[in-house]
């Protein structure tokens, strides 16, 4: 973990570094904002929450290198949430507990991040792309037995690809509508339960910055 | 600065408040511990308290409010459905039970060590003897108050030298100190504790 962490924050420095490098060069910079629909995956669906989540958002901060690929940084927040209907619960050898159990989760990623356009440079108008991006996640994880629980807070390693596409508003082609999806990779081990994976669909608009 | 402020609030106002998403009857829950190396179908009778003990750091009287009563009587219906016959305590009950009302103290913690000074021994006719809890469930940290339901052996009492705590159901969470809700309270304690049955 410690591992994956370290290569994390040496990826966003990296590309902190190139991108201040660049942007000194008066390149382009393009923000991209998007609202997010997240749906929990594997073990983070069938053992936490099942339940898509509505309340998410992102940004990438994107410099263009060429016409085809950009690198940036990428950020967000996606808040899972799931109450199940009261079960019986062995919290103890010969100990259960009969409870509303609720788990509610809030992710924050920050991501080094790439990505591809195909097409860029070419007359198209619709613009596909994919991405890739690592970093940490801020995780804060509460669960509650009725109106009794806790919470933990913790860093872990996420790893990002994503696919969309990009509808310029006019044939200028500066700002436009964004429509994609993401997959991230959110390693997580804590109380028994594994990585915190998700999908998240995700529309917004990018423009350029200068 | 003023962006990062907005953006933390807006995640915030994003976020699901569990708490906030919880009916008082959710908020609430049922607690059981119990010794397994007890064969409940051994005993028979059982004798209750007719008062509730309030344990707390100020005071330790015993009462028997319409809740307290409501919390007595379900015990009695749940034990009748288990096959237990009600006697008086100087009837020789294989059960002693004891109900309290225990409510947060400076502290927060209330130990079994302290339970004599709110059910004497001499209560159930063992005076100078001591209570033995098994397993360890004996401290409670709490921020608004249970209500403990506590059997012991008292069949077994005086050939052991102590009354050992067999079983033990806690009810927590909003509303559990009102009069309807106490029944229900109970139905959860005992109907998640199959092994109440006394053989027939």
């Amino acid at each position: 973990m410690k591992k994956n962490i370290s290569l994390a924050l040496s990826i966003i420095v990296f590309s902190a570094m190139a991108f201040t490098a660049n942007a000194q060069q008066k390149s382009k910079v393009q923000l991209n904002l998007n609202y997010n629909y997240g749906l929990p995956m594997g073990s983070f669906k069938n053992d936490i929450i099942s339940d898509g989540s509505a309340r998410g958002f992102s940004g990438d901060l994107m410099f263009g290198i060429n016409k085809k690929f950009a690198a940036g940084l990428s950020s967000g927040f996606q808040d899972f949430y799931q109450k199940y209907p009261r079960d019986v619960y062995t919290t103890g050898d010969h100990e259960v507990t009969s409870a509303v159990l609720s788990n509610s989760i809030q992710t924050v990623p920050l991501l080094a991040k790439g990505s591809y356009m195909p097409l860029g440079g070419t007359k198209s108008f619709i613009q596909p792309y994919v991405s890739l991006g690592a970093g940490i996640s801020l995780v804060d994880f509460r669960q509650y037995l009725g109106e009794f629980g806790g919470s933990t807070s913790s860093g872990n390693f996420t790893a990002q690809g994503g696919a969309g596409i990009m509808i310029p508003f006019d044939k200028k082609g500066t700002s436009g509508f964004n429509i994609g999806a993401t997959y991230n990779y959110v390693a997580y081990k804590k109380f028994g339960y594994g990585n915190l994976n998700s999908i998240a669909f995700q529309a917004g608009v990018h423009f350029p910055l200068k | 600065m003023a962006g990062i402020i907005g953006i933390t609030l807006f995640a915030a106002s994003c976020t699901k408040e569990p708490l906030n998403h919880i009916t008082p009857e959710e908020s609430r829950i049922y607690i059981t511990d119990y010794d397994s190396s007890v064969n409940f179908s051994s005993f028979k009778t059982y004798s209750i308290s007719d008062s509730v003990a309030v344990i707390s750091n100020s005071a330790n009287p015993k009462e028997r409010s319409a809740t307290d009563e409501a919390y007595i009587n379900a015990v009695k219906k749940y034990m009748a459905a288990g096959g237990y016959q009600l006697v008086s305590k100087d009837q020789s009950p294989d059960i002693g039970i004891n109900v309290s009302r225990i409510y947060s103290t400076s502290t927060g913690i209330v130990s079994y060590n302290n339970y004599y000074n709110y059910w004497d021994p001499f209560y159930w006719g063992y005076s100078g003897y001591s209570y033995y809890v098994p397993y360890s469930y004996g401290v409670y940290q709490v921020t608004e108050g249970l209500v403990s339901i506590d059997m012991f052996d008292l069949k077994d009492a005086a050939s052991s030298g102590k009354i050992n705590l067999i079983w033990n159901g806690l009810v927590r969470g909003e509303g559990i100190f009102s009069t309807v809700n106490a029944d229900a309270g109970v139905q959860a304690l005992f109907s998640q504790s199959p092994y109440l049955q006394t053989a027939q």
